[in-house]
Parts: structure tokens; C-alpha cells; sequence
């Protein structure tokens, strides 16, 4: 382990107060010995650094897929007091609400007769790349009610079921939008994107259930093993990458206004109570709603093809849930035996909230809140389910990812998209992207091994395995 | 072209150098069109940017982010810029072409350009940046 980081439990390390220079509390990370091996000192530091942030409670937190972004690291957490505390874009991230979501088929494998002509039906469904516009002709109105009312604005569009928006986080849709705080570049940027993935890390991919490890959980959540489900990973666009530049420029003027010394220009941030800190908050919500609007559309654009090529009827493809791994929120928890609202905020993390949490659809409330966790193009994904333990111990949160080991240039000198694709369809996985290289990337091999990250998390107890989904088919933006 | 990609693990870290300080926001300018775009970019089309920042830094960061930007919105993709500093004013003139889907799909978007880990130095030589893209 790192100089200066001390264990504190089996796969749970601290960062004592200290390590740098100004910091409130501890840190703290939960990672296997192996794990452990693969940790960057520069995702040490930015832990240690968000301890420093004003009105911080308890300690900084990271998730077993850590590692080195910016301001926050990724697979970090951290909750503020509303009265004392700060909120900062660094602890969100540019692609606000980045998230997953999970909807099953009536299909089992066999029923997939032609998996490459279905793969490429999707990927001209669902607009995909750079410079991808969508086909929706989307009014400056209906951004407006996309921004306020997220994925209720699209399910009353025709684009989905009431049932859809029990089953996201917040029911689609944060209350607290403050849509005056979205700038007109922001607007102009979320106009043609509606519907479309983006690129990066962002997929759509077709999955079958291979392993079932709770019976009760996976039959409320409605997953049946051998069957075929539905994975959209993607986020708010242009627009909230524009919301995060714009607040990230008022914000480092209010750092300064209201005194608050930094360890690094990208944890910009100000009271959570201050008017540019309320500002950021909505122009954030108003971003987290159109990246729900926008995976609902996706989600829907998805169930057409299954409509179309497999004869089934739009009812039977449920969602499992949708998360968020990229927002900051304002959550009640249990601090020193006091429940207290606090602004907590996860960037590249997962909420986990345990049975009996509230916002939980009322036929989970007994199992806890479906978990998604994405594996990388080519490893398993996991849905999880939320615990009493996250509740305690990380403020109801647990991993997103696997987290990546290995830089793009690194992976593309390794090797080819073709290689890659290549190797990937060897194991029956097939591989669609606008580019070699968005493949190249993405190697399963530039990524923690998913199962490592996620078994971590279940022995500590974050969230508890439900079920593993394998790929068969993935669409890479 | 003097800028290379460092190694970082989640996203785009680039190192330019250049003899002046124009010349490398240039740079930055650049990579950040090849991170995009890939190198199949011509001229044709030009853009005007011109904004005020507080320091070299945020002019910087500020600039890239227009540039973002502008090549979302107007759908326009650079393969020149030409930049002039005066205190921390910055007028720039970019040539470019219309995104071509067949030609320039080549890349990543870059969703923000970010203060971690920024960096302009200057030695003898001129001017060396270490800049982040969040992709």
C-alpha cells in the first residue's frame, strides 16, 4: 500500500488526517490486497483532498473501482452538511447523471437467430458517436419540459410506461430543477441530443442473465436466469457537459468570495445554502433530468427493434431501474444516531439504499434498491441490491464500474479494434462502433476485472450480488 | 504537430510544447481536434472566438471549452487556429470544414477541459502544457 495509508479492516484502508495539508476528516477506501496493487497515488491525493472541502461529514469515501479523475476521484463519494457545506462540479463530474439502466425481455438466447442483423438494427436505431444527431426534432418547449421533468416528460411523450418511472432513481425526475440557471449554450447543445448514447465508455448492450445468487431479489426485480435484457449506459450530452463548464467558472469566482481554500483549481465549490451554490444545484438537476429523458428515449428507441425483429409486445420488456452514478443530491441518513439532510454527492458511485430506504418502489421495499454495475465490453455486468450496510457505512452507496487500469493510448498501442473485436466475437460477443479505435479503448483488458470489484463490494457488504449478466452483443458509441 | 498523449488512466492527458505562448494554445486547440476527429481535417470555414479570462490558465480552459463548444453547435471540425494574446484577451481565428460523418467519426467527444493537473511552463526552449480532457 501507499505511503502514509494504513489498513483499517480486512479490504477497508484509511487516509489519516494529515496526508495533506488542510483536511477535515479521514479517508476511506475499500479495496481487496489485489485490488489494492493496481491503486494510483493520484487518486490518493484527490481523496485526501475532497477531506478538505468545507462541512464534510464523516470522512471521504472511496468505492473499490477508484480511481484518478479530476477534483473528486472516481468512485468517490462524499456527504456535506446543508448548513456548514459546499457543493462542487468536481464531485459530479462533467456528464451529470451519467447512469444505467436495465430493462428485460421475454427472450431467452436461442430465440436470437440472427444476432448480427439485430445488433446492426440497434445501432441505427439509437444514434451513436461523435457528431451523432438525433432524428427527434425536439422543441425549445419540449427541452424545457425535458429539464423539468426528466423521464416523466418522455413517458408522457409516448416514449415509455407509467411503470418505467417507479422503477428509476427519484422517479426520473429531480424536483429541484432550476432551469433559469441553464444557460442558452447549454440549451443549444441539449437540442439535437435527445436520444442519442454519445461515445466513450457510453453502450448499449444485449445481455443474457447467466447466474442467479438470490432467488427472492432476482424474482422481485424480474430477472429469470437465461434470459434477455436490455443494458443503456450513457449521460446528459452536450447539456450537461455545458451546465458543468458554466458553474464551473461562477463557482470559482464564489470559492473565492466566500473564502474557501483549495488543494485543486477543479474542486471549485461553494455553500451548499449560497445563491451560486443553489444555482449550480438546479442547473445540475435540470441536467440529470434530461439525461433521464434522453436513456428513456433510447430505452425506448431499443424496444422498438425487439418489437420489430422479435414479435413481442412493448409491455414485456419492464425495466429493472435506473441509477445514477454522477450527481450530487440531498439525502436524509442516520449521522452520530441523528437523522440529518445532507448534500451527498457520488461521482462515479452508486446509490445503494437498503430496504426500508425511502424513494424505493413500493413492491422492493422489502429486498432493497436494484443495484446496476456495468462490466466492461466484453465481462460480466452485475445488478446488485442496496443494503442496510451501505446505509451506515457510505451513506447508501457502492461501486458504478470496474474503473480502468490502463490510459487509451496504452490500450491502442496494444492493440487493433479489429484484434479486439475479433477476439471478443471468438467468445460469441459481437462488437459494433462507429471507429476501431472506440473498440481499442474499451478492451476488456484496460478494466479491473468487474467480478474482482464487485465481490469486494458484497464482502463488505455495499450491496449484496442478485445476479451476473453476460454480453452477447454491444453497441460502442 | 508538437503534442503527444500522456498516459493516464481515465482520460485524455495531452503535453504540447510550442515557442510561444499563441502557438500553444494552438496546440491544445489541436490535440483536442484530433482527439475528436482524427487527422482527416480541412480548411475552408472560418470562426471567429474572442473572450477575457482572469489568468493563463482559465483563458486557456475557457478557449478549449468555446471551442468545444462551437464545434458541437455550428458542426464544424478545425484544422487551423491562429491565436493572439493580448494580456489575458484572446482573439482566435479557426479554419475548418462541416463534420463529415465518414471522415471524421474517427475519435471521442470530449466532454470538459479540465484545472487538474494543468500546467504551462517556460524554459529557454518556450512554452510546455499538460492539460486534461475529461472524455
Amino acid at each position: 500500500m501507499l505511503d502514509g495509508v494504513t489498513r483499517a479492516g480486512v479490504n477497508e484502508w484509511e487516509i489519516p488526517v494529515g496526508f495533506v495539508p488542510g483536511m477535515r476528516v479521514p479517508g476511506r477506501f475499500f479495496l481487496s490486497d489485489a485490488l489494492a496493487e493496481l491503486l494510483e497515488p493520484g487518486a490518493v491525493q484527490q481523496l485526501a483532498n475532497v477531506a478538505t472541502l468545507p462541512g464534510i461529514v464523516r470522512c471521504s469515501l472511496g468505492m473499490p473501482d477508484i480511481h484518478w479523475g479530476y477534483g473528486f476521484p472516481i468512485g468517490g463519494v462524499a456527504a456535506f452538511s446543508l448548513d456548514e457545506g459546499v457543493i462542487s462540479p468536481g464531485g459530479v463530474g462533467f456528464d451529470i447523471n451519467c447512469g444505467v439502466r436495465l430493462f428485460t425481455t421475454p427472450l431467452k438466447q436461442a430465440d436470437i437467430k440472427k444476432p448480427r442483423e439485430f445488433i446492426e438494427s440497434l445501432y441505427k436505431a439509437v444514434p451513436t458517436g461523435v457528431g451523432a444527431k438525433s432524428s427527434l426534432k425536439v422543441s425549445p418547449a419540449a427541452l424545457t419540459a425535458m429539464m423539468e421533468k426528466g423521464a416523466r416528460w418522455a413517458v408522457e411523450a409516448g416514449y415509455g410506461t407509467q411503470r418505467d418511472l417507479a422503477r428509476c432513481e427519484e422517479g426520473g425526475c429531480m424536483k429541484q430543477a432550476d432551469i433559469r440557471a441553464v444557460s442558452a449554450k447549454a440549451r443549444a447543445r441539449g437540442i439535437p441530443q435527445g436520444g442519442t448514447l454519445g461515445s466513450g465508455n457510453h453502450f448499449l448492450e444485449i445481455q443474457v442473465v447467466s447466474e442467479i445468487y438470490d432467488e427472492t431479489a432476482a424474482k422481485a426485480f424480474g430477472l429469470l436466469k437465461g434470459q434477455i435484457c436490455c443494458m443503456i449506459h450513457c449521460g446528459s450530452r452536450g447539456l450537461g457537459h455545458q451546465v458543468c463548464t458554466d458553474h464551473l467558472k461562477t463557482l470559482e469566482e464564489a470559492t473565492k468570495k466566500y473564502h474557501i481554500p483549495l488543494p485543486d483549481r477543479q474542486l471549485t465549490c461553494a455553500p451548499i445554502q449560497s445563491p451560486e451554490g443553489k444555482a449550480y444545484f438546479g442547473a445540475m438537476a435540470a441536467a440529470a433530468n434530461y439525461a433521464w429523458a434522453n436513456r428513456q428515449l433510447i430505452m425506448h428507441a431499443a424496444r422498438l427493434q425487439f418489437e420489430r425483429m422479435f414479435s413481442i409486445g412493448y409491455e414485456s420488456m419492464p425495466l429493472v431501474y435506473d441509477v445514477t452514478h454522477n450527481v450530487a443530491k440531498i439525502e436524509e441518513h442516520t449521522v452520530d444516531g441523528h437523522r440529518v439532510p445532507l448534500c451527498v454527492h457520488r461521482k462515479g458511485a452508486t446509490r445503494s439504499f437498503g430496504p426500508g430506504a425511502p424513494d424505493l418502489p413500493r413492491d422492493l421495499a422489502a429486498i432493497g434498491q436494484p443495484v446496476i454495475i456495468p462490466g466492461s465490453m466484453g465481462t460480466s455486468s452485475f445488478v446488485l441490491k442496496g443494503t442496510a450496510t451501505a446505509m451506515e457505512r457510505t451513506f447508501g452507496s457502492t461501486c458504478h464500474g470496474s474503473g480502468r487500469v490502463m490510459s487509451r493510448s496504452q490500450a491502442k498501442k496494444r492493440m487493433t479494434g479489429k484484434e479486439v473485436a475479433d477476439h471478443l466475437l471468438a467468445q460469441g460477443i459481437i462488437v459494433r462502433a462507429p471507429n476501431e479505435a472506440a473498440i481499442a479503448d474499451e478492451a476488456p483488458e484496460v478494466y479491473k476485472p468487474s467480478s474482482e470489484v464487485v465481490q469486494v463490494v458484497h464482502d463488505i457488504g455495499l450491496s449484496a450480488l442478485v445476479a451476473r449478466l453476460s454480453p452477447l452483443g454491444v453497441i460502442k458509441g | 504537430m508538437s503534442y503527444e498523449e500522456l498516459s493516464h488512466t481515465a482520460d485524455v492527458k495531452i503535453r504540447a510544447c510550442a515557442p510561444t505562448l499563441e502557438a500553444l494554445f494552438g496546440e491544445a486547440c489541436g490535440a483536442l481536434m484530433q482527439v475528436m476527429y482524427g487527422g482527416d481535417r480541412s480548411g475552408g470555414t472560418e470562426k471567429t472566438i474572442d473572450l477575457d479570462g482572469k489568468d493563463l490558465e482559465s483563458l486557456l480552459c475557457d478557449f478549449l471549452s468555446e471551442v468545444l463548444y462551437v464545434t458541437e453547435v455550428d458542426g464544424l471540425v478545425f484544422c487551423r487556429t491562429d491565436v493572439c494574446l493580448d494580456g489575458t484577451h484572446l482573439h482566435a481565428v479557426l479554419d475548418g470544414e462541416p463534420f463529415d460523418h465518414e471522415r471524421h467519426n474517427k475519435g471521442t467527444e470530449v466532454k470538459g477541459i479540465s484545472y487538474s493537473g494543468m500546467c504551462i511552463t517556460r524554459d529557454a526552449k518556450g512554452y510546455m502544457l499538460d492539460i486534461l480532457f475529461d472524455v
